[in-house]
């Protein structure tokens, strides 16, 4: 069995909502992400999809600590990361990088590509974390060739970003990320900004970089096209939970939570005949507000095969054949739950609270 | 390290372009900023080199050259006699000796009641010289001494500097400027001068400091009993030391001699104008006697020429203006630059901290902005005293407030932008995401806010001067200047004219200037490439 190198134990992600004036009370909480898990092992890419507000951003931002977590753990490389001291969590945080979903916003446009590119590798030089310590020269030569390796010219690294495509900005955020020569890159929907070809680019570029430097990815996105092509696991996310995780292969021929079935089904296919005979699953009404703390399954709002014990009993992951776990009651192969009636399910879970 | 052009595919040269460069470039396009910023640059380099300009000192007074109206072809002799002819030939006229027709008279009357001065004072003139001319009158004997005596001063009287006196031991030795000698070489000098014992020229100097010191202190802290003075004294004393007493003595001492040699100078000059042999402007070394010897120059006093005209106490009004740029600039951008500082500084640190931090600060503003401004700044003054960095000081203390608001919005809308976060999650500290993330980027406000800050620093500082907060005389700002020339605005109105006209022209430029700058740094202006 492969050790993995990242692993997540119910990761919470609550955002505070105060109100008053002076004495703030906490009136509630937005729960962005709501107790995730899951292992990363080394080499692999895991594609974390779902539409747009399920938490994907922000699972990643608890991982890397932008955000500290409100619970959970994350253990990177056998080191807690919620938990460690500064000087811990900087050694550990040089292995983890990240690339940013726009590539407008994600450069300091005050500053050259050089300086850019070498911030990494100044501060952590200058914090005497660099093993050996780089000299000015040093650090220049890096930087280019950096920039030669994800595919720009050095001769434009005295330019400033706004004088470059899109395509061009995202591969100087890539260059910035592999600067410090990282295990594990967390890749918020980096090509969700880019136009289609480009976007193919920018993924083989990734996908070359990850066979010669043995990366990691955490690879974010809400096209289902872009997470086939770049992932070996699949993990499927629903108002801060992850409903399903798989195998890439598995899932897209064999998906199991309805979420993901209704998902897999909205993406057009590109063949007019088969496009035509698409079976579509519409679900009903939109994602509910993640303000409240829930029961049930999290899906049952929508799901089309709501069954009574759903609304009061969190599904746990059920195992479904190799590398293939399921969060719904559909797949508890224990017992059948299409009978249960609604007064026995809140009675179960009323003495299950107890 | 190798120097690398880019090139595109025609392999020409592709220039790097900076958001600097570019506002530069706008910048130029707007001609009425240009304009503003070239003015600026005069007025600084004005202000700057106003010692090394050959301009009359801007604190001498010479009370013959009160109220001197400004001239361009004329000297101040010239204009003196004038001035005496006119108030002359109004006295002729009211004793009946100057015979106008009775129209004339008539309206005569009318502008004394109105108030009218000059036209009463110009028409006298015209009117006289042209009879005098035409031999219709003639002064009467006491005004024709008048005249005479007057015109004599004008002829003879000149101005002594002595700008440098030397000293050397023996005759040939190398000479040593005396102002940079030690207080116990220049008392000796003095005594040896003087024909007294170097102990008495110490004792007398002593008590001349102290009865100094004993002035200050009575003007400092009134109405105490003389007990009380002496003990204060006696603390003065020991406070600034040996070494004070000593420096004091020195420039006292120093004072003396040149007055010594004045006194020979103007003695001997005297002998030659009454001989008729002086030539000004004289420039010569005299020796005062084997030792010591002084560079002197001198001047005909009433040849000056005033081309702004002179205020109540006979001073340059251009030097006065000039130098009075100096306080006005400094102020403009000393307090411009630390309300600015503070302003970062604070606004950063609230707005990336936030929470608590940001709560207490920003209501500390909002109470400050509640507090009428001028009363901080009049109170602050009033506790620390007024000089000019007391008033800095206070001015920066009041206007920060503006800035940190505005630094404060920039670095809250900067703090969750990727950049930062990226920044963040590469382990960049606080302070290196504020100094180079945040700051540069909300630089362009800072520098346009400033530019429009400068001015109204300029203007607070001539209000406060123009209510005698602001800078003691014999200092000058343009405030105070205007403020000095209320009293006599229908009289003499180049006093209030010229240091106004000098204000509002570098006021226009600031603002031109700034309002420039604002466009040049906003990519989306109208005033595009």
């Amino acid at each position: 069995m492969k050790q993995p190198i990242l692993q997540v134990r119910d990761l919470k992600q609550h955002f505070p909502v105060t109100s008053g004036m002076i004495l703030q009370r906490q009136v509630g909480s937005i729960r962005a992400v709501d107790g995730i898990s899951f292992d990363v092992y080394e080499g692999e890419t895991l594609g974390i999809v779902g539409e747009s507000g399920c938490g994907k951003s922000t699972a990643v931002r608890s991982i890397s600590q932008l955000y500290k977590p409100t619970g959970g753990s994350v253990i990177f490389n056998g080191i807690e990361l919620t938990t460690a001291d500064p000087r811990t969590m900087l050694a550990a945080r040089r292995d983890i990088q990240m690339i940013f979903q726009d590539p407008y916003a994600s450069l300091n446009p005050r500053m050259t590509v050089r300086s850019i590119i070498a911030e990494p590798l100044v501060i952590y030089n200058r914090r005497n974390l660099l093993d050996p310590p780089l000299s000015k020269l040093e650090i220049e030569h890096r930087v280019e060739e950096l920039m030669e390796r994800v595919g720009l010219s050095k001769v434009f690294k005295n330019r400033y970003p706004h004088e470059f495509s899109g395509g061009q900005r995202q591969r100087i955020g890539i260059a910035r990320a592999l600067a410090l020569n990282p295990k594990i890159i967390l890749a918020d929907e980096p090509v969700s900004a880019l136009d289609v070809s480009i976007q193919s680019q920018i993924l083989n570029l990734l996908s070359d970089l990850q066979k010669e430097f043995n990366l990691t990815y955490i690879f974010i996105a809400h096209d289902l096209a872009v997470i086939q092509h770049i992932s070996t696991r699949v993990a499927v996310m629903y108002l801060g939970k992850i409903v399903e995780i798989s195998e890439a292969v598995n899932l897209y021929d064999n998906p199991l939570h309805p979420y993901t079935t209704a998902l897999l089904s909205a993406a057009p296919i590109p063949d007019p005949v088969v496009e035509r005979n698409r079976q579509r699953i519409i679900l009903t009404g939109d994602v509910p507000s993640p303000d409240k703390e829930r029961f049930g399954c999290y899906f049952y709002d929508r799901c089309p095969k709501r069954m009574p014990w759903c609304s009061n009993h969190i599904p746990p992951m059920f195992k479904r054949g190799k590398n293939h776990e399921v969060a719904c009651w559909l797949y508890d192969e224990t017992r059948d739950y299409h009978d249960v009636s609604m007064e026995e399910a809140k009675a179960d879970a009323a003495k299950a609270s107890k | 390290m190798k120097n690398v052009v880019a090139t595109n595919e025609f392999n020409q040269v592709v220039e790097g372009n900076s958001l600097g460069k570019d506002a530069w470039r706008r910048l130029r396009k707007n001609k009425m900023a240009v304009i503003g910023m070239i003015v600026v640059i005069i007025y600084s380099i004005l202000a700057a080199t106003a010692p090394l300009l050959p301009i009359y000192p801007y604190d001498q007074i010479i009370l013959d050259h009160q109220h001197l109206r400004p001239s361009l072809t004329r000297t101040s002799g010239e204009i003196m006699m004038e001035n005496r002819l006119k108030d002359l030939y109004f006295k002729a006229w009211r004793s009946g000796e100057l015979v106008v027709t009775e129209a004339e008279s008539a309206q005569i009357r009318k502008w004394i009641a109105a108030n009218d001065t000059n036209k009463v004072w110009n028409f006298v003139f015209k009117e006289g010289e042209a009879q005098r001319e035409a031999g219709i009158f003639t002064f009467n004997a006491a005004d024709q001494r008048v005249i005479t005596r007057l015109q004599d001063k004008i002829d003879t009287e000149f101005l002594i500097d002595v700008t440098q006196i030397t000293f050397s031991e023996e005759k040939g030795d190398k000479r040593q400027d005396l102002s940079k000698m030690s207080y116990e070489q220049i008392s000796r000098i003095y005594a040896d001068l003087s024909n007294t014992d170097i102990e008495a020229v110490k004792a007398q100097t002593l008590t001349e400091v102290s009865s100094q010191l004993m002035n200050t202190l009575k003007s400092a802290t009134p109405g105490l009993t003389a007990e009380e003075y002496a003990v204060n004294l006696e603390l003065e004393l020991q406070t600034i030391g040996e070494s004070g007493v000593a420096k004091l003595g020195k420039t006292n001492l120093l004072g003396k001699i040149s007055t010594t040699i004045t006194r020979q100078a103007d003695r001997d000059l005297k002998q030659e104008i009454r001989e008729g042999l002086a030539v000004f402007p004289v420039e010569r070394i005299i020796d005062v006697n084997d030792q010591l010897q002084a560079k002197v120059t001198a001047t005909k006093k009433h040849e000056r020429m005033y081309y702004l005209g002179t205020d109540y106490s006979g001073r340059d009004m251009l030097s006065r203006i000039i130098y009075g740029s100096q306080v006005s600039i400094a102020i403009g951008l000393v307090g411009t630059l630390t309300s600015v500082l503070i302003g970062i500084v604070l606004g950063a640190i609230a707005g990336y901290v936030g929470g608590k931090v940001d709560y207490i600060l920003m209501r500390i503003v909002d109470i400050m902005y509640g507090l009428p401004y001028m009363l901080l700044v009049i109170i602050f003054m009033a506790i620390f005293g007024r000089n000019i960095l007391n008033l800095f000081g206070a001015l920066a203390l009041v206007s920060w407030l503006t800035i940190a608001r505005m630094v404060r919005g920039q670095v809250m809308s900067l703090k969750n932008s990727e950049y930062v976060e990226a920044a963040r999650s590469m382990g960049g500290s606080t302070a290196r995401i504020i100094l180079k993330h945040m700051i540069p980027n909300s630089l362009s406000v800072i520098i346009v806010y400033s530019t429009l800050r400068v001015p109204a620093f300029i203007m607070q500082e001539s209000f406060l001067s123009f209510l005698g907060l602001g800078v003691q005389a014999p200092f000058a700002s343009w405030g105070s200047l205007v403020g000095d020339a209320v009293d006599g605005m229908t009289l003499y109105p180049w006093r209030l004219i010229f240091p106004a006209i000098a204000m509002t022209l570098f006021l226009f430029a600031m603002n031109f200037f700034g309002d420039g700058l604002r466009d040049a740094f906003d990519p989306q202006s109208k005033n595009e490439l």
